[in-house]
Formats: C-alpha cells, structure tokens, sequence
C-alpha cells in the first residue's frame, strides 16, 4: 500500500453529549489517506456515527482533535468544511423530496459556492453515470425513486463539489446484496481511481471486507 | 446568490401555501393601503382646504362669562331688542339690570385703535380691513325701500353667518337672545352689525376704510349700475353709493344729492353725494338681523360710503350718541359699529396672530375667532372621525396581519425543519437558511403587497367615500337632532315676532342644505362659497328665524383618498415591517435547529 500523506486524523478524540457525561467515544485516534476506502464497525452503541459526525464536522469533540489536511477542525468554519471538502452520505439519504435528483446534486454544489468550468447540469448527468443511473433520472422527482436510486443520487449529491473526503453512514443499510455490491464499488472507484478517501461506518461484515482497512471501535467500556 | 436563488425556486414550488399567504397579505395591505389613503387625504383636505383662500378673523368680546352671568340673572337682553327669546321664559323673575348690562357691555367694545393696535402687534396680518355702520333716519325726499315682510322682521339675531359654525348651539342661543352687536366671531364681517346702532334708523350707512372692505362687503358683492366707487380719502367725503331699488324708489341718480337726519337728534341732517349706484350680484351672505322692523337691514338700504365720511360726519365709532329708550333712560353708545376684520393669508398666520394678539395684551375677555376657520374645522369633522376609524382599521389589520403572518411562517418553519437539517448538513450555514426563508416570504409578502395596493388603490376612493358618506350621514343626524333640541328654544322670538311659519323650516332647511351641498367637494372646502349659499335662504325680511338657525355645516363630503407613492412607500415599509416580524420567527427557530438533531430524529 503506498503511504500518502494523511488527509484526515482522529487524535485522541473523545466525545461525550453533556459536559463531563458519559463518554460515547473514548481517545480515539485514526489517520485516513486519500486512495483507500475505510470501514468503520462496532457493535451498537460503539459510537460509530458520532465518530462519523466529528468526522463530517456535525460534531466537535470535547477532548482530542479532529485534523483535516494538517489543519484542527476546531479552528475552521465547520460550515464550509461540510459544504466544501467533506461529502456526507447520510443514512437516511436526507435529499430532498420536492426537488428533482438534478436540483438535489445541483443543490449541494450552490452550497458550496465553488465555481465550475461545466454548467452543473452537465456535472450532474456525470455524476448520476459515476453512481451507475441513467441520465433521464435527472429530472425524476427523488420519491419516485427506489431506496438503492436514492442512495446512488445521494453519493452523487456528496460527489458534486468534488470533496477530498466521503463519508457514509450505512450506505448499505437496507439494500439488496446486488445493490450493496455495486455500491461498494463506486466507492472503491472513487477511493482507487480519482484518490478519495472513503470512510464508511457499518455493521456489514461484506462492506467491512471489501474495503481496504478496517477501524473497528471496541464495545463501549466504563471509565473511572 | 444561492440564497436569492434558492428562495426563489421554493417561493415556485410550494405554490399552495405561497398563494394563501400572498392572498392574506394582499388583504392586509389592501385594508392598509385604503386606510392610510384616507389619513392622508384627510391631512391633504385639512393643509389644503385653506391654503388657497385668505382668512378672515375678528376679534369680538368673549360673551360666554357675560351670558353664564346674564343665565344667572335671567337677563334676556341688553341691547335695545329686549323683548328677545328669553323674556318670556324670565317672566317670573326679577327684571335685570339692563343699564348696567348693557354699560358693562359696550365698556368691553374694542375701539378702532385698539384693533389697529393687535394688528400691529403680528407681522402675521396681511392686511386689515374695517367698517362702520351708523344708522340713518328718513327725511321726507328720501324714503327707506320698505316692503310689507320687512316688518316682520323682528329677529334678534345678529347674525346669521354665526349660526355655520359648529359651536352654534350654545353661543347661538346666547345671541339670539341678547341680540347684542360685537359679533361673536361671525362670518365675515360677523356679528359688529346689527343691533342698537341700527335699531333707531331707516338706512345703515357703512363706511368702507378700503376696496377689500367693499369687495367683502356684508350685504355681498354688488356691481355698479352706474358712476363708481366712492374714493377713501378726506377729498372723496360725502360721496356715496346707494342701491338701485334706493334709487329707484327715490327717483335718485348719480350727482344727486340728498339728506338724511341722525336717528337721535331730527335737527341735525347729513348730506351726502351720490356717485354711484350699485346692484346687489350676490345674495346677502350676512342676514342684517335688524331688529324690530328696522329697514335699515334691509339690504336695499345700505348706503355705501368710506370710513373718511362718517368720520367727518362724526358718525363713526369713537363718537358717541346718546340714546334714550321707551322707560326714559338715557344711554351713551357709539355712533356707530364698528367691524374690524384681520386678513392672513393662511392658516398657520391666524394662528400666529392669536399668540401675538395675546402676547399684545389682549386679554381674556376676548377672543380672536375666524368663521373661516371655524367653519372649516367643523366641516372637517366627519373626515376626521374617518381618518381617526381609518387609523383604528389600520392598527387592527396590521396587528393582526402580523399575527397571522407569524403563525403562518412558524407553522413553515417546523413544516420544514429536515429541509434545515439537510441543508446545514451539507453545509449552508444557518444564517443563509434563515435568509433564504426571510427572502422567500418577502418575495410572497411582496407579491401580496402589490396585490393588495392595487386593489386598495381601486377600491380606496369610492370606499372612502362611502365611508365618508356614513360618517357626514351620521354627523348630520347629530345636527339634526341637535337643531331640533334647540331649534325650540331658539326659534321662540321669532316665532313671537309674527314670522311663525318660517319658525318650521329653519332645521328642514338647514338639513337639505347640508346634504345637498354636500355633494360637491369644491363648496365644502371653500367656507365663502358655503356660507354666501347658507346665506342664500336667509334673506331679510320676514326669515329672521332661518338666519340664526342656519346651521348648514356643508361637510367635507368627498375625500380625494387616492394613493400616490407616498402611500405605497408607506406600505412597503409596513410590508418589510410585517416580513421582518414574521422572519425573525423563522430566524430564531432556524438558528435553534441542529441539522444533527435534526436528521438524528429523523433516522
């Protein structure tokens, strides 16, 4: 595996809901490299999705940092780091229904204020090949969509700006094995082939076998 | 950008709530947009109203403590028309003192340096102008145009442009029943005639002190038949201008000389020159409420000639004749009445020149009044009570406009909450997600708001005036009423006085007069042109009653409530007044909301 420089790092990071409460996360500390598509498992209640909202930046950790590109979290807009260099796959999706796929992916890109040298039409009939759906989709209002065509347009919404960085929360979740397959492989495309780093939580032992490292958070253990 | 851009595609897609809101706003600013019409319009009628027109005001002795104290004593008179309104009803008391009354009276009478003396006092007056009015007996060459109603004339009112003022009521029934001559801030030339000066004789000789003094002329304005108008200076003493109905009834013409005696003193003769004769062209605006049958109040009557005259003829009002009544007594009074009257050419002058009178040391006792301005109050009262409901409209609408506006965006907001979740997950910041709901309502409240103005624009001239018209209908009933509650007091004398069926018509008229005049604009904004048509009716003669019950108030009737830019300023403000209402509602939720929480609670 060729070692590239860390794009993002977990350093003894801990996390708790309430000030001096119980702590959900506990000095974790993890490097993610562009090119390679991580997993993150653990039981229930292992705190895999608020490592993932400290990592996407919906969530501060109250002990350790969080490093993006050499640089503490803590001490950049959090806003623009979602809007610009993190994309988020969600478990829920979250797109929104009354807008169509090409005004979801369109949506994401006005967010993040970049300028782009396509129209963003364009970019998204693009991306909707990337995430392996047909170009007439774009116009296609989100709840006409199937749950895995949901998914796909919201790894498309989390491409449209480019990110160094993807996220996904359960992408596979509730989808078929055939679904499940063709999803992890758009993200290996995306880690291997246009250097991304891929960080994706999930209980799935197939997703955990077909990335290439996986972090797994220990069961939750009580601190003195 | 994204914001406006944003905004924009969802003020487009959620086409059903936007609707409802734009059309709620659109009433709102409807309702908003008449009422602020109507307040301007009725500041508009009120700056107006009277800027184009001179006012005239007098300063006539505050009768008021004198009639409370007369009220206490019973005392019905104390001019020379003593048998007037209340004597009937004193009857059981103890006669008054009328010497003293009437002493204490004309000791109040300011004199013609007292008048030139406030007018001095105010560089607000634009000029001034005065008459004096002396009586005049017959002689045998020369007769009083006399004709059979005349005699019945016995009102005691001194003058009928009192009764167009709206504080009518009271002071009114005060002169009716005194008949007393000073005038209470009568029309223009008010109430100085009438009266004791007027009684004994069978013409009034008025002196003019300049040409507006005649071109505001009592009797109203006249055209000369023949000659021309007497000069002003000391050269031009004697000469005269008479009626033509006087010419004619004496065979006179221009050149002509005659004479006539003093009303007190048979020896002692005035001759005079006639240059002119002149025409009446409007009706008298000013009933010559001669009392007693007088013909001198009868306008045919008047003999017009310049202050310089009845000067040299020591018939003006520093002069003093002395009187003697049926019981023998013996009163000095002044030769003649006089009238003094301050022009301004605005309103904001007059009010200048009250200050300044006082600060002259005019004193309490009097009071400096305009029936212009009196007048032009009270026609103002129905479009202030509209503009004063316009303004209750207005503070109901808005209040409960931004009520329903709040409730609306709130129910928005928490109807949108995942749609801030997701957009701040993806990294907008909230302060763009509160921008874009704020621009997103504003562009609906905006879209209302031109509804709204439009339709308020339509509708705000004839519902204005429909409102208008309740608030005069309503006015006007109040009159009535009031009329027919004093009318019986008031119409007592003149009833006495032999003219009993003209007792009937006074409120009638007066009411029909209101309404009908209240159709035009123009009239009711310009108190001339009402008064010289309230005047119309009360001719000399045998209307005594109608003169003083006169009190046709010609409303202002017809509001110009239109909206200009001013108004849809105005509107707007409120418009962006109602929308930053409503979106700091949705910006203080928006900022509340954590996309986490947000999509956590939705997972």
């Amino acid at each position: 595996m060729t070692e590239s420089t860390p794009i993002l790092e977990l350093d003894n990071v801990s996390y708790s809901y309430t000030k001096g409460g119980k702590k959900v996360l506990h000095g974790i500390s993890h490097t993610f490299r562009t090119g390679e598509v991580y997993s993150i498992t653990g039981p229930s209640g292992a705190g895999k999705t608020t490592m993932l909202s400290l990592i996407s930046g919906l969530a501060s950790p109250t002990e350790g940092r969080v490093v993006y590109n050499g640089k503490d979290l803590a001490k950049q807009d959090r806003y623009d780091y979602r809007s610009h260099d993190i994309g988020v796959i969600f478990q829920s999706f979250n797109l929104l229904p009354q807008l169509t796929v090409a005004e979801n992916i369109i949506l994401s890109m006005d967010a993040s204020g970049k300028k782009f040298d396509q129209p963003k039409k364009d970019i998204a009939v693009r991306l909707l090949e990337q995430v392996h759906l047909p170009a007439e989709y774009a116009n296609e209002r989100i709840l006409h969509l199937s749950g895995g065509e949901q998914q796909r347009v919201a790894i498309a919404r989390a491409l449209g700006y480019d990110p160094k960085v993807i996220v996904a929360d359960e992408p596979t979740g509730n989808l078929d094995m055939a679904t499940q397959d063709d999803i992890m492989s758009i993200f290996r495309t995306l880690a291997h082939e246009q250097d991304r780093c891929v960080i994706i939580v999930t209980h799935s032992p197939e997703v955990a076998a077909a990335s290439d490292e996986v972090f797994e958070l220990a069961p939750l253990r009580r601190h003195l | 950008m994204f914001v406006v851009k944003n905004a924009w595609r969802n003020v487009i897609r959620n086409k059903g709530r936007n609707i409802l809101v734009a059309i709620i706003v659109a009433i709102i600013a409807a309702a908003a947009t008449i009422g602020l019409a109507i307040r301007q319009a009725a500041v508009t009628a009120r700056e107006t109203g009277l800027e184009n027109t001179t006012i005239t005001a007098q300063i006539s002795f505050d009768r008021s403590k004198a009639i409370s104290e007369m009220r206490e004593s019973s005392s019905s008179s104390d001019s020379s028309s003593s048998d007037s309104s209340d004597s009937s009803d004193s009857s059981s008391d103890s006669k008054p003192d009328f010497d003293a009354m009437r002493e204490a009276m004309s000791d109040k009478q300011l004199s013609l340096e007292d008048y030139e003396k406030y007018a001095k006092a105010s560089s607000a007056v634009k000029s001034t102008y005065y008459t004096e009015t002396a009586g005049l007996a017959e002689t045998d060459d020369v007769q009083p145009v006399e004709d059979s109603t005349s005699s019945s004339s016995s009102s005691s009112s001194s003058s009928s442009s009192d009764s167009s003022s709206s504080d009518s009521s009271d002071k009114q029934s005060g002169d009716g029943q005194q008949g007393q001559p000073g005038g209470q801030g009568g029309g223009d030339m008010g109430g100085g005639m009438g009266g004791m000066t007027m009684t004994s004789g069978d013409f009034s000789l008025v002196g003019f002190s300049s040409d507006e003094a005649v071109a505001n002329a009592e009797n109203g304005t006249f055209t000369m038949s023949d000659g021309e108008v007497f000069g002003y200076d000391s050269d031009s003493d004697g000469d005269v201008i008479i009626s033509k109905e006087l010419a004619d009834f004496n065979n006179l013409s221009v050149g002509d000389t005659f004479t006539l005696e003093n009303t007190s003193d048979e020896d002692t003769t005035y001759t005079f020159t006639i240059v002119g004769i002149y025409e009446n062209s409007t009706e008298s605006s000013n009933q010559m409420g001669g009392p007693m049958g007088s013909t001198a109040s009868d306008p045919a009557n008047a003999i017009y000639t310049s202050v310089s005259t009845l000067k040299s003829l020591g018939l003006d009002s520093d002069s003093t004749v002395s009187t003697t009544d049926s019981d023998g007594n013996t009163t000095e009074t002044a030769a003649a009445q006089l009238n003094y009257t301050y022009v301004f050419s605005s309103k904001d002058d007059y009010e200048q020149f009250v200050s300044d009178a006082e600060k002259a040391g005019l004193s309490d006792d009097y009071t400096v009044s305009s029936a212009d301005v009196e007048q032009y109050e009270s026609s103002l009262v129905p479009l202030d009570n509209l503009a004063q409901f316009a303004l209750t409209l207005l503070v109901i609408v808005l209040g409960v406009g931004a009520v329903v506006l709040v409730v609306l965006t709130l129910f928005n907001v928490r109807e949108r909450k995942y749609e801030v979740g997701v957009l701040t997950a993806i990294g907008v910041k909230k302060i763009k997600v509160a921008a874009q709901f704020t621009f997103e309502l504003l562009v609906v409240t905006m879209i209302g708001l031109a509804l709204g103005a439009a339709g308020g624009a339509i509708a705000s001239v004839p519902v204005s005036n429909q409102l208008l018209a309740a608030q005069v209908a309503q006015q006007e009933s109040q009159a009535s009423s009031q009329n027919a509650q004093f009318g019986r007091d008031m119409q007592g004398p003149g009833a006495q006085g032999g003219s009993s069926d003209s007792s009937s018509d006074p409120s009638s008229d007066s009411s029909s007069d209101s309404s009908s005049s209240s159709d035009s604009s123009s009239d009711s904004s310009s108190s001339s042109d009402s008064s010289s048509s309230n005047g119309a009716p009360s001719q000399p003669g045998g209307n005594g009653p109608r003169g003083m019950m006169g009190q046709a108030v010609s409303y202002v009737s017809n509001v110009n409530a239109t909206v200009n830019l001013k108004i849809v300023g105005q509107l707007l403000l409120i418009g962006l007044g109602l929308t930053l209402v409503a979106a700091l509602v949705a910006v203080v939720f928006v900022m509340r909301y954590e996309p986490l929480q947000i999509l956590a609670d939705r997972s």
